[in-house]
C-alpha cells in the first residue's frame, strides 16, 4: 500500500502527486539518541559523555518548537522523565523543593505551592495553556531561560536558589547569579538542574502578580511584575522584592525599590515614586510584544497597583 | 527504536525514532488521522490528545517520550453510528464548521467536563483556551460544552467515567 512506498522510496525531489505521503521527520531532522536514564547519577554520566550534543528533555514545549523550527541541532536526547523524584514537591522546615519535572498545572494545584508561593502559583496558571501547563515544566522554564520566562520573576521575588549536579558534585546557584542574558544561564553543558529551592517565606508575606500579554492564553508575556513583601509584627516593612520580566535581558529585581522602602510601613510609602523608579531601572526594548516605552509606563502602573493590592491585604 | 503505547484502549508496539513526534507516529504510522496538525509548535491545539490521562499537543510530544503511556485520540470517543455525547451536542449546537479544530476542541471539552461537569462560561474557555478555532467565533463551540454538560448530566454518564478515568494514573 502507499505508505510502505512512502517509506522505502519518494522523499526529497519526489514529484507533485506523492509529496504529501514523503515527509518523515527522521529524514530531516539529527538526533538519533535518545536515553531516559533511570537515575540522576546515570544522567550526568551519559551527559559528560556526549559533552554538549545532547539536549536534556523536561517537557520538551521549549525545546521542541524551537527543534522543528531548527533553530539548533542535536544528536539526541537526555529525557529526565523517568528519574525518580524530580517531579516531587517537598516541604522542609525552612523551605521548599521542587523538583525540575514539576510541571506548571502541578504549580498550580499544590496547596503548599498555593500557600507559601502564591505569587509563583498564579504565574503557573496564566502560562501557555492547559495543553502546555500539563507538559511544560519548572525546570525547562529555568533552563530555557527567555527574558519573558513567566515562572522566572516569582522564583527570583521569593529568593530562590538551583541546585546543579555533574559528575564532579553538586552546587547550589542564587536565582540572582544564574541568568547571564537571553536564553542564557551559568549552568555548564555538563549539569542538570536537579532542584529548585526556595526559603519559606514566614508570616505576614504579602505577594502581587501581573502578567500583561496581548491575550491571556498561549501568549509570550509583553511584560511581568512579581511583588513580595515581607512585614514585622509592627506591620513594618523587613524585606520587598520587585521582580520583573522581559523588561530586561534576564528577569530582574529592582534592588532600589528594597532600599527605598525597607524600615517603613506600607501606607508612608509613595507609590507613584516607586513605580516611577520601577519604570526607571528597567531596560526595556522594542519588540512585537511592545514598545520600550509602552514597558515602562505599564510598569510603573503595574507596580503601583501591585502596591495598592498588598497594602489592602496587610490591612485584613 | 521500538515503542510500546496504548491508544485507544489498544496496546501497540510501533517502530520510531528519536525525532518523531507523537503526530506524526499517530497519524503515518497508526493512521490515526483525526488527529490534526495546524501550528506545530503547541499554540493552536489542533493536534491535541489525552496522554495518562492529561490534555497535551501531541506536535510537542517526540514519541520516545509516549513510551508506555495510554493515549485517547478522538477515534477513541465515538463511532458515526454511537457518537459521544459531546460530539453530539457539538453537531446539534452547530458547534462544527470547517472542523479542523475540532478533534482537538472535543477532547479539551472531554478533559474539562471530566474535572468540572458543570463548568461555567469562563471555566469553558479558560478550559479551551489551547484551542484555536477560526471559523466559529468560539460562541457555538462554548454552547456546545453547556449542551454536553447537561446531557452527561441526564445520562449520569460522566465524561469518560469508566473508560478513560483512572486508566490515565501514570503519571
Amino acid at each position: 500500500m502507499k505508505e510502505s512506498a512512502a517509506r522505502s522510496g519518494n522523499r526529497q525531489g519526489t514529484s507533485g502527486g506523492d509529496f504529501k505521503d514523503c515527509f518523515r521527520p527522521e529524514d530531516y531532522f539529527t538526533a538519533s539518541k535518545y536515553f531516559a536514564p533511570e537515575s540522576l547519577k546515570e544522567a550526568v554520566e551519559i551527559l559528560e559523555g556526549y559533552g554538549g550534543d545532547l539536549k536534556v528533555l523536561a517537557g520538551g514545549t521549549d525545546l521542541l518548537v524551537e527543534y522543528y523550527e531548527r533553530l539548533y541541532e542535536v544528536k539526541g536526547w537526555l529525557d529526565l522523565k523517568n528519574i525518580p523524584g524530580l517531579k516531587e514537591i517537598k516541604v522542609f522546615e525552612d523551605r521548599i523543593e521542587i523538583g525540575p519535572l514539576v510541571t506548571h498545572t502541578e504549580l498550580e494545584k499544590s496547596e503548599n505551592i498555593k500557600e507559601y508561593y502564591p505569587v509563583l502559583n498564579r504565574a503557573a496558571a496564566d502560562v501557555g495553556s492547559p495543553q502546555i501547563r500539563n507538559r511544560g515544566t519548572i525546570g525547562g522554564n529555568i533552563i530555557t531561560a527567555s527574558p519573558a520566562g513567566d515562572l522566572l520573576a516569582p522564583l527570583m521575588a521569593y529568593d530562590a536558589e538551583f541546585k546543579l549536579v555533574s559528575t564532579r558534585g553538586e552546587r547550589i546557584v542564587p536565582v540572582g547569579q544564574f541568568f547571564t542574558g537571553p536564553k542564557r544561564t551559568i549552568i555548564s553543558s555538563n549539569e542538570i538542574l536537579s532542584r529548585i529551592i526556595i526559603p519559606l517565606p514566614g508570616e505576614r508575606t504579602y505577594g502581587s502578580w501581573c502578567k500583561v500579554g496581548k491575550r491571556k492564553a498561549l501568549i509570550i508575556s509583553s511584560i511581568t511584575l512579581a511583588l513580595v513583601v515581607k512585614f514585622n509584627k509592627e506591620r513594618v516593612i523587613k524585606d520587598i522584592r520587585a521582580c520583573l520580566g522581559a523588561v530586561a535581558p534576564t528577569p530582574v529585581e529592582i534592588k532600589e525599590v528594597r532600599k527605598r522602602a525597607r524600615g517603613k510601613r506600607i501606607e508612608d510609602l509613595n507609590f507613584s515614586e516607586l513605580g516611577e523608579l520601577v519604570a526607571e531601572r528597567i531596560s526595556p526594548i522594542d519588540d512585537i510584544r511592545g514598545t520600550a516605552e509602552y514597558r515602562r509606563d505599564v510598569a510603573r502602573e503595574i507596580m503601583i497597583n501591585a502596591l495598592e493590592e498588598i497594602a489592602e491585604k496587610a490591612a485584613e | 527504536m521500538k515503542i510500546t503505547i496504548t491508544v485507544n484502549g489498544e496496546k501497540r508496539e510501533v517502530e520510531t525514532t528519536p525525532s518523531t513526534r507523537l503526530l506524526d507516529l499517530l497519524r503515518d504510522d497508526l493512521h490515526l488521522t483525526g488527529t490534526k496538525e495546524g501550528c506545530g509548535k503547541g499554540e493552536c491545539g489542533a493536534c491535541t490528545v489525552i496522554m495518562n490521562g492529561e490534555l497535551v499537543a501531541s506536535c510537542l510530544v517526540l514519541s520516545p517520550q509516549a513510551d508506555g503511556a495510554e493515549i485517547t485520540t478522538i477515534e477513541g470517543l465515538g463511532t458515526e453510528e454511537e457518537l459521544d455525547p459531546i460530539q453530539e451536542a457539538y453537531i446539534e449546537a452547530g458547534a462544527v464548521q470547517c472542523g479542523f479544530c475540532i478533534p482537538g476542541m472535543v477532547l479539551a471539552s472531554k478533559k474539562l467536563l471530566e474535572e468540572n461537569p458543570q463548568p461555567d462560561e469562563g471555566e469553558i474557555r479558560r478550559g479551551l483556551s489551547g484551542n484555536i478555532c477560526r471559523c466559529t467565533g468560539y460562541q457555538k463551540i462554548i454552547d456546545a460544552v453547556k449542551l454536553a454538560a447537561k446531557k452527561l448530566a441526564g445520562t449520569g454518564k460522566l465524561a469518560g467515567a469508566g473508560k478513560s478515568r483512572g486508566k490515565g494514573g501514570g503519571r
